[in-house]
């Protein structure tokens, strides 16, 4: 501040204007010419239509490099002279002639103010003016600017940035814990750009994926999806990249991809698996390729609507010694060759062989077996295994949607589902809605579950009254 | 129950003081917070509540009172509002989405583990009820019998929800 002239007016002004503009850099080292320096953010309300060069995509760009604005104020400002004023942007986005005419603004603006201090309403002015992005695309075709292919990158990620920041500066009320949060612990769905909290993020989607129930891990929101005008923001399950972003740990986030994947092969009746009892791969396939590097998995797919339907009956074709290698299928996890259709190690293509169906069963799959029969009902329609943990015996299939109840696995009309239950008829079901809502014991069912409750029951029976005969 | 699900069943029960909808009232008890009573009023413009003429027969002060009082019970799962809450109709009720049965449940719309959104609350749930009672959803009905009922035959329907109001929701 050495040498300057505490009375100058144009040293008052810039003290002023950096009471109201703190980011205001001020230099007076130079007393003829004090000097200024703004950064002038720019957000238009409406998103700026940019295009690079030849490409045909147009990116809508809500932020853009800050307007920079260089004040030198010469002897004689305000009275005889205007300010000196030098615009720029940093990278050069904004086209020259709109920077000129904007500077030559501040010369009639101090015509207009007949020689006062004018620089508050220059920097007012260029601020409404940066609203609608200094109206750069009026005269432009389509609306749409046209830049350089060069500063493409710059524009995009500096606008992504700006973006961010402010989301994390931002305040929000997560509508799942109801507490107002700092944007900083808050994530903004990639899709739907709905908002909740980190922490019920992570909870919900950690439980989901513990629980196998990946189908829901997506956005939270009651009417997310739902609109039916809007196809394209159907509700998405979000992509393991997004996910990692949360963040959620990779291991979670991995057990989901592969979960993904694993429903993808399992629903896929041309995938079969490795023979080999202790593997049990999938064939390589390049239909579902395997699980790589997580956060280069951005897909998110859009949630599969009722099963597939399944592909038409083919007739059984002969597998005879031909020179085809159709048969040749390779384990994924542990590269033994075999045979698709036998199901033994590969035996050359001049090998007739048989088709092979059902495997024996080691003692843990006969247990897991044993539990599935016990504990689940089966789906009419897909056979899918289901077991009830809470509310009324009218079931939804997760996998084709077929109405059933849980008690005999018939089919429920999904108009008037609990029809079933009113019908004295259906001995084993009716006034039975709620039959074991809270989980509790001894249910009786009907249908192929009950025939076999049935059965167990009888033959304890049996060894207890062997028992008793043998013991008395 | 975590303490997350406290803090948010504390928060929502603060919200729902001020936003009852009319003729609701809960009992809580802040030792349990997982638990309920909710007494409800049948709205005016139903069969639930009680008709006038027969308020006057009793002391001025059930001039006050239009409505039948239902009792209601909702149970908060340990992972709510990440599961939906549970809810009982304590008092029986002559509803086609009402279980008539010693539970009296409920099991539609957001009430319905599939469809529950975490970001759905209890007072949406007691504007469901109280809306369900206005005119009940006959489409996802648990009764078919007293659906059938309220679509052919609405002043039977009428006639019997209210000898019910008068027998059990005093």
């Amino acid at each position: 501040m050495d040498g300057s002239d505490p009375d100058d007016e144009r040293v008052d002004e810039l003290n002023t204007l950096q009471a109201i503009y703190p980011e205001l850099e001020i230099d007076i080292s130079h007393p003829p010419t004090p000097e200024a320096h703004i950064e002038l953010p720019i957000s238009p309300t409406n998103p700026l239509s940019v295009k690079f060069d030849s490409e045909s995509t147009v990116h809508q760009l809500s932020h853009l490099p800050p307007l920079i604005l260089d004040i030198i104020l010469t002897e004689g400002y305000p009275n005889e002279r205007p300010p000196k004023v030098r615009l720029s942007t940093n990278p050069p986005w904004l086209p020259g002639r709109h920077l000129n005419d904007l500077e030559r603004a501040c010369t009639r603006l101090w015509e207009e103010y007949g020689g006062l201090q004018v620089l508050f309403a220059y920097i007012s002015f260029l601020q409404e003016a940066a609203e609608n992005a200094f109206s750069v695309t009026a005269q432009e075709p389509g609306g749409v600017l046209l830049l350089p292919l060069t500063l493409k990158s710059s524009l995009l990620s500096s606008s992504s940035q700006i973006a961010q920041s402010d989301f994390e500066s931002g305040t929000f009320s997560c509508v799942v814990c109801l507490e107002p949060k700092k944007g900083s612990s808050c994530h903004r769905l990639r899709h739907c750009g709905h908002v909740f909290c980190k922490s019920c993020l992570q909870d919900y989607y950690n439980n989901c994926i513990k629980e196998g129930d990946v189908s829901n891990v997506k956005c939270l929101s009651p009417d997310c999806g739902k609109s039916k005008s809007d196809k394209t923001r159907k509700n998405r399950l979000l992509s393991p990249k997004e996910l990692l972003q949360i963040p959620l740990s990779p291991e979670t986030v991995r057990r989901y991809a592969e979960i993904k994947r694993k429903k993808k092969l399992e629903s896929d009746p041309s995938i079969v698996w490795c023979p080999r009892k202790w593997c049990q791969g999938p064939m390589r396939t390049s239909k579902y390729p395997k699980i790589g590097d997580l956060s280069q998995m951005d897909e998110s797919d859009v949630e599969e609507d009722a099963a597939a339907p399944p592909d038409q009956p083919q007739e059984e074709p002969v597998y005879r010694g031909t020179a085809n290698t159709d048969r040749l299928v390779v384990c994924e996890s542990c590269n033994l060759a075999f045979c698709k259709i036998c199901l033994a190690v590969w035996h050359g293509d001049y090998y007739i062989c048989r088709k092979r169906e059902a495997r024996e069963l080691t003692a843990e799959e006969q247990a897991s077996l044993d539990y599935i029969t016990k504990n689940t009902s089966p789906c009419p329609t897909c056979s899918a295994p289901v077991e009830k943990t809470q509310g009324c015996n009218h079931m939804k299939c997760f996998q084709c949607n077929s109405h059933f109840c849980y008690l005999c696995s018939a089919w429920l009309d999904a108009d008037n589902p609990y029809m079933h239950y009113k019908n004295p008829k259906n001995k084993s079901c009716y006034m039975k809605l709620f039959h074991g809502a809270e989980g509790e014991e001894g249910m009786q069912f009907g249908g192929r579950r009950g025939a076999e409750q049935e059965a167990e029951y009888w033959e304890l029976q049996a060894l207890r009254i062997q028992n008793e005969e043998f013991t008395d | 129950m975590s303490s997350v699900a406290k803090k948010r069943i504390l928060k929502e029960y603060a919200e729902c003081s001020n936003d009852l909808p009319s003729g609701m009232k809960v009992i809580f008890d802040e030792a349990n917070l997982t638990k309920w009573d909710v007494v409800m009023e049948g709205p005016a413009e139903s069969p639930y509540a009680v008709c006038l003429e027969l308020a006057m027969c009793f002391d001025k002060r059930s001039l006050m009172h239009q409505g039948g009082h239902f009792k209601l019970e909702i149970n908060f799962p340990n992972d709510y509002p990440f599961k939906p809450p549970v809810v009982n109709f304590k008092t029986k009720v002559y509803h086609p989405n009402v279980s008539n049965d010693d539970k009296g449940s409920m099991c539609l719309g957001m009430l319905r583990p599939e469809e529950w959104k975490p970001p759905n609350k209890v007072i949406s749930v007691l504007h469901l009820i109280q809306n369900l009672l206005v005119e009940p959803n006959i489409d996802d009905a648990i009764e078919t019998s007293i659906a059938n009922d309220y679509k052919t035959n609405r002043a039977e329907f009428n006639k019997t929800a209210q000898d019910w109001v008068k027998r059990y929701a005093k």
